[in-house]
């Protein structure tokens, strides 16, 4: 288990759609056993990249290794290999979930009993074992059809697993879920899992490595808290009863704190230490009768690192799904 | 080979289910068979015409089953590509050729029911042929063919506009494909000159032949080497095509 191959690398990799560049030269690496999360905002190519390394897309320049086998001319072995949900659900709405599940574990060259046996299992594992078996899988919910599409990937126990935005649109328990099923088959079979997602807490959460995408191009890489680490500083945030209150209090924190600015009636403070250094703020704010209604101290989220980056927040409100791309 | 089976059989699930999809194919053939039959029959007794108008008119009845049965095929695969199963079917070791094959031998299994279906309802009205059970053989033989040279067609048309509707209105090559050809008088009768030349370049032409020939005039081999013959060539150019159309689809996108 331990001596295969089971890293990803992609190299330079362009993708264009007629003079629209999705992918513009991307590079990375991903270690073997390792779960790996690619972070980026609507439109930034996340799954036109998944697409290429999962074989049913050309990329335009570059090249890619999956298990150590080139994605364009290994093509057939890649896919034996590799798990992959996409981002759309692919399932036939006419047959059942057990008929997918063995019919995918036919194609992946299991035998009929042990086809039939993996899917038992397989549905035990999503929490499907109990759904009605002559129900169709298109009269299933939105979150069943995403945790079959998830099982079919896992019928052949593939080395690598590719995970396109795997918990947009459940509802927070699912997502508890299937972070814990991620973190399962990571640790317990050795998977590598490349998953994309949107949501900064999931990339904290689960990847031991993350690249920030934006835009076609990787604008930030690194263990999460490498990422954090560059951007150096913890952020206390005083709230006063007024804005007014506020502009005082940033005259005075100036000199104590490498970075200050007011936003409304709260003051954000950049500064390493942040524990240490806060009675010291807290007893020049108490000399000048400034009330403070709040104060809390925040460690740097991978927010902060996109906004560094790009000099733009990342769209992180779920509730404003796909936010028209750019084309198409 | 494994995997043709598992699609083909995973496609005949669906039909089984909807049975309705079939129905069309069936009515249309029935149609010709007993409402030209009964109004058209009389052509036969001019002079020159030999045999009769029956098994003169039954090929037009299984051709017509034929291309719907195959256009099946393209409309399957239309499902898929919306539903999102066919990136699922690509993304799996699964060779292209067993995804399009699944569709086409799925089409024209359909159709071979139909043309049974068709063929015992004609020995019913009182069907003669010159060359008994082998001859019924290489009828069913040549429909196959057909049926995998029209799938092909419907399939290229499937993968190149994923529409429903274009992959459903290519159905209507039938009208050209059918009445511009020795359909309801031999070819020798057709007195109009464009609808000759039609004819002759049209390949329904010579299955008809090939049909006829079989029920009608007994064993020639001039009909079946030409029927057999540009089926076969037919159905290859449409198979290469749709299999060149579904490995583009890697680089398009
Ligand atoms: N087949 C295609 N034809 C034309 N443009 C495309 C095609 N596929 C993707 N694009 C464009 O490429 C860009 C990147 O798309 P991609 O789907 O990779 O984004 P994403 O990061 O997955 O976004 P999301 O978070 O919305 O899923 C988008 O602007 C998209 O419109
Ligand atoms: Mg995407």
């Amino acid at each position: 288990m331990t001596n295969i191959d089971r890293s990803i690398t992609v190299t330079k990799i362009t993708r264009t759609f007629g003079d629209y560049t999705a992918l513009n030269g991307v590079s990375l690496r991903v270690e073997s056993g390792s779960i790996f999360g690619f972070l980026g905002p609507n439109g930034a190519g996340k799954s036109t990249l998944i697409k290429i390394l999962a074989t049913i897309l050309a990329s335009t320049g570059g090249s890619a290794t999956v298990g150590g086998l080139d994605v364009a001319t290994k093509s057939t072995e890649v896919r034996q290999r590799i798990g992959v949900a996409l981002q759309d659900v692919g399932l036939d709405p006419v047959m059942r979930a057990r008929e997918l599940l063995v019919l995918q574990g036919r194609l992946y060259r299991l035998s009929t009993k042990e086809a039939k046996l993996r899917s038992e299992e397989l549905l035990k594992t999503v929490g499907l074992a109990d759904v009605d078996a002559k129900r169709k899988v298109g009269d299933f919910s939105g979150g069943m059809k995403r945790r079959l599409d998830l099982a079919l990937a896992l019928v052949h126990k593939p080395d690598i697993l590719f995970l396109d935005e795997p918990t947009t649109g459940l509802d927070p328990v699912s997502r508890v879920q299937i972070w814990e099923e991620v973190r399962r088959l990571n640790r317990e079979l050795g998977m590598t899992i490349f998953l994309t997602t949107q949501y900064l807490e999931e990339a904290d959460r689960l990847a031991d490595h993350v690249a920030i995408i934006n835009d076609g191009m990787i604008v930030a890489e690194g263990t999460p808290t490498e990422l954090k680490a560059s951007i150096g500083q913890e952020v206390v945030t005083f709230a006063f009863s007024t804005p007014d209150m506020a502009a005082k209090a940033l005259v005075l924190l100036q000199p104590l704190v490498t970075k200050v600015k007011t936003s409304g009636h709260e003051v954000l403070c950049y500064l390493n230490q942040a524990a240490q250094n806060l009675p010291q703020l807290l007893r020049v704010l108490d000399a000048a009768k400034l009330t403070i209604t709040n104060v809390t101290i925040a460690q740097p989220t991978l927010d902060d690192v996109f906004l560094q980056a790009t000099g733009a927040r990342l769209n992180i409100d779920p509730t404003k799904e796909a936010r028209s791309t750019k084309k198409s | 080979m494994t995997d043709i089976i598992l699609l083909t059989v995973r496609t005949l699930k669906y039909y089984l289910r909807n049975p309705a999809e079939t129905i069309p194919g069936i009515a249309i053939s029935v149609f010709f068979l007993l409402v030209y039959n009964a109004g058209l029959s009389g052509v036969s007794n001019l002079p020159g015409f030999h045999g009769s108008y029956l098994a003169f008119i039954l090929p037009v009845a299984i051709i017509s089953a034929a291309i719907n049965g195959a256009g099946l095929a393209g409309q399957s695969l239309v499902r898929d590509i919306q539903t999102g199963y066919y990136t699922k079917l690509l993304l799996s070791p699964a060779r292209r050729l067993a995804i399009i094959w699944g569709a086409m031998i799925a089409g024209a299994t359909v159709l071979l029911v139909e043309v049974f279906l068709i063929l015992g309802l004609a020995l019913l009205m009182g069907l003669k042929s010159q060359t008994g059970l082998a001859g019924y053989g290489m009828i069913i033989l040549l429909t196959f063919i057909w049926g995998m040279a029209f799938s092909g067609f419907s399939v290229f048309v499937a993968l190149k506009t994923k529409s429903a509707n274009t992959t459903q209105a290519s159905t209507f090559v039938f009208f050209p494909l059918i009445f511009l050809s020795s359909t309801f008088v031999p070819k020798e009768y057709i007195t109009s000159h464009w609808l000759k030349i039609a004819a002759t370049y049209n390949p329904t032409t010579y299955a008809f032949d090939a049909m006829r020939s079989l029920l009608i005039d007994g064993w020639q081999a001039k009909p079946l080497v030409l029927g057999f013959g540009i089926l076969l060539a037919f159905a290859t150019v449409t198979g290469v095509l749709s299999l060149i159309q579904a490995q583009r689809s890697t680089r398009l996108g």
